[in-house]
């Protein structure tokens, strides 16, 4: 519906056969006054207001319009008399389109700005609506989101609970066990030997679930809000070679490690990671062959782990290659699997929750992990970390 | 005078093989047990005599080894006995809190019968002089033993 405002009758008269005449639906107000009125009460997508009326003028009512966030899109178009008062060009009132012509006016000329104008309108109108139907589902999806989020935050703290607590509670018996199983070998087994060997399985097998519950618990112990340090990642190593020590002597590892950067990390994690690592890499090695370890860091510049180096990168790469008994790399995912094993507990002792861990530490520390190898000729486990860890936004 | 052990542990499986290793290690030891905190406490404040060394588990219920430290270590007819922290927990933070509460030395459990035996011995054979030198020769030693 288009407005018509003029304090002439004939004006309006001829203004609305023009527009009726190319089907617009119009409506008049003799006044600046009635044309405020009829503004404030009726939804128009055009006004067309004469300047020079008695009363209140063209630009009057534009100005009140203008006030009201109902009102002030409605695009205008003045008819004025030759000598156009440029006044609202200065002013600025644009926001709903705003046009002049001339009177007389060439009525093709006055047609095509109609139909410009109520196009715009009808867009923007559009367009708002959209916008609030978009704005409006986007907020029941986020809050569907964060209800869902906190449903799995809370099942989430409750199974870690669980897992603690049975993990924690499995270990008594099984330490009794442990415990009085070696004490009857020791005290009563000890001339009947058939008998130990028997003790002797108990009690490995016993070990190895002693191991598994703690692993699980290490494992469990993994999920949870994050917390990142600056780290030394050198610092880190040493500490994890330092635990390892024993196993180091044994079998006469070397070691050959370059300068790794300072990361934000959690140290624990990034420790038992390193810690993991080689302690697979020890533990594969080749028989006869003393183990040989290389770990290497860089900065490089993406998230990828063909990425080139670059000193002010935002991730950094390491690498850790041994020359032990490698693997098919048809493998690779099987062996981030928990408790999947590329061998039998009687060639390698394992429960096979090692990489599960380091992959889930990873995880953490939104990296990205992988692996290369072949069979006889050695592992080298790469791993991506970025630098710079963003904080929660809770 | 035969020397006094007092075990504070609600683990009657632990306390069962403890006495049984005290009593092959050292026979002429005298073996108190308690199985909680509070019970040691007041067992230990009306007693005519008190132990030489006490043995504290950490994880009891109503009243913890931690707690149960603490309260010894204020007293003052109790706070000269040395405390030997008995437990299942292996965690860093407890051996380095105990310790700087009061504890004398810190040892985790050993499921291997020897250890416990190795443990008695030295403080049964030192109870009665230089036993705070074997404890901490004991703290470094037991630590090797164990996870070797």
């Amino acid at each position: 519906m288009i407005l018509l405002v003029d304090d002439k009758q004939e004006n309006l008269y001829s203004l609305q056969m023009l527009l009726r005449l190319h089907r617009y639906e119009t409506d008049t107000a003799i006044s600046g006054e009635e044309a405020l009125k009829k503004i404030l009460k009726k939804e128009y997508e055009l006004i067309i207001l004469d300047v020079q009326m008695p009363g209140m003028d063209g630009y009057e009512v534009a100005e009140t319009i203008s006030g009201y966030s109902r009102t002030r899109d409605i695009p205008i178009i003045f008819l004025s008399a030759v000598n156009i008062d440029k006044r609202f060009i200065t002013k600025g009132y644009a926001s709903g389109g705003v046009d002049y012509v001339t009177k007389p006016f060439d009525p093709d000329i006055l047609l095509l700005k109609v139909k410009t104008f109520t196009r715009l309108y009808r867009q923007t109108r559009e367009l708002n609506e959209m916008k609030a139907t978009l704005e409006q589902k986007v907020e029941e999806r986020t809050t569907e989101l964060l209800e869902a989020n906190k449903a799995l935050e809370i099942s989430n703290g409750e199974l870690q609970q669980y897992a603690f607590i049975a993990s924690h509670d499995l270990q008594e018996p099984l330490r009794k066990i442990i415990t009085f199983s070696r004490l009857i070998n020791d005290r009563f087994l000890a001339c009947i030997p058939e008998a130990a060997i028997y003790m002797d399985k108990v009690v490995a097998a016993s070990e190895r679930m002693r191991k598994l519950i703690n692993d699980v618990l290490d494992y469990t112990r993994l999920s949870g809000r994050p917390r990142f340090r600056t780290c030394d990642l050198n610092q880190l190593l040493q500490e994890a070679l330092a635990d390892l020590e024993l196993s180091i002597r044994d079998k006469a590892a070397k070691f050959e490690t370059g300068q790794l950067p300072c990361i934000e990390a959690i140290p624990d994690q990034i420790r038992q990671l390193f810690q993991n690592l080689v302690s697979n890499a020890l533990k594969f090695s080749r028989k006869g062959i003393a183990p040989l370890i290389c770990i290497q860091g860089q900065r490089v510049a993406d998230k990828s782990f063909t990425s080139p180096a670059a000193c002010n990168g935002d991730y950094c790469r390491i690498s850790i290659t041994d020359n032990g008994i490698g693997f098919n790399e048809m493998y690779l995912s099987k062996i981030f699997t928990m408790f999947q094993r590329l061998h039998s507990k009687e060639e390698y002792e394992g429960n096979g929750i090692g990489l599960t861990i380091v992959k889930k530490i990873i995880q953490q520390h939104n990296g990205l992990i992988t692996a290369e190898s072949s069979e006889g000729a050695g592992t080298s486990f790469v791993i991506i970390l970025p630098v710079k860890q963003t904080p929660e936004i809770v | 005078m035969r020397p006094i052990f007092l075990l504070i542990d609600d683990d009657t499986d632990d306390t069962f093989l403890f006495n049984e290793v005290l009593q092959q290690v050292d026979p002429t030891v005298v073996f108190l047990s308690a199985a909680n905190g509070q019970e040691a406490l007041d067992t230990l404040r009306s007693a005519a005599m008190l132990p030489d060394v006490i043995f504290l588990d950490l994880n009891m219920p109503r009243m913890d080894g931690r707690q149960c430290l603490s309260a010894l270590k204020r007293d003052h007819q109790l706070k000269h006995i040395p405390v030997i922290i008995y437990t299942t927990s292996s965690h860093p933070l407890d051996v380095e809190q105990t310790l700087q509460n009061g504890a004398a030395c810190f040892i985790t459990k050993p499921t291997d019968t020897r250890a416990l035996i190795n443990i008695l011995t030295t403080v049964a054979g030192n109870v009665r002089s230089n036993l705070e030198d074997a404890l901490l020769a004991l703290q470094d030693g037991v630590t090797t033993f164990i996870t070797g």
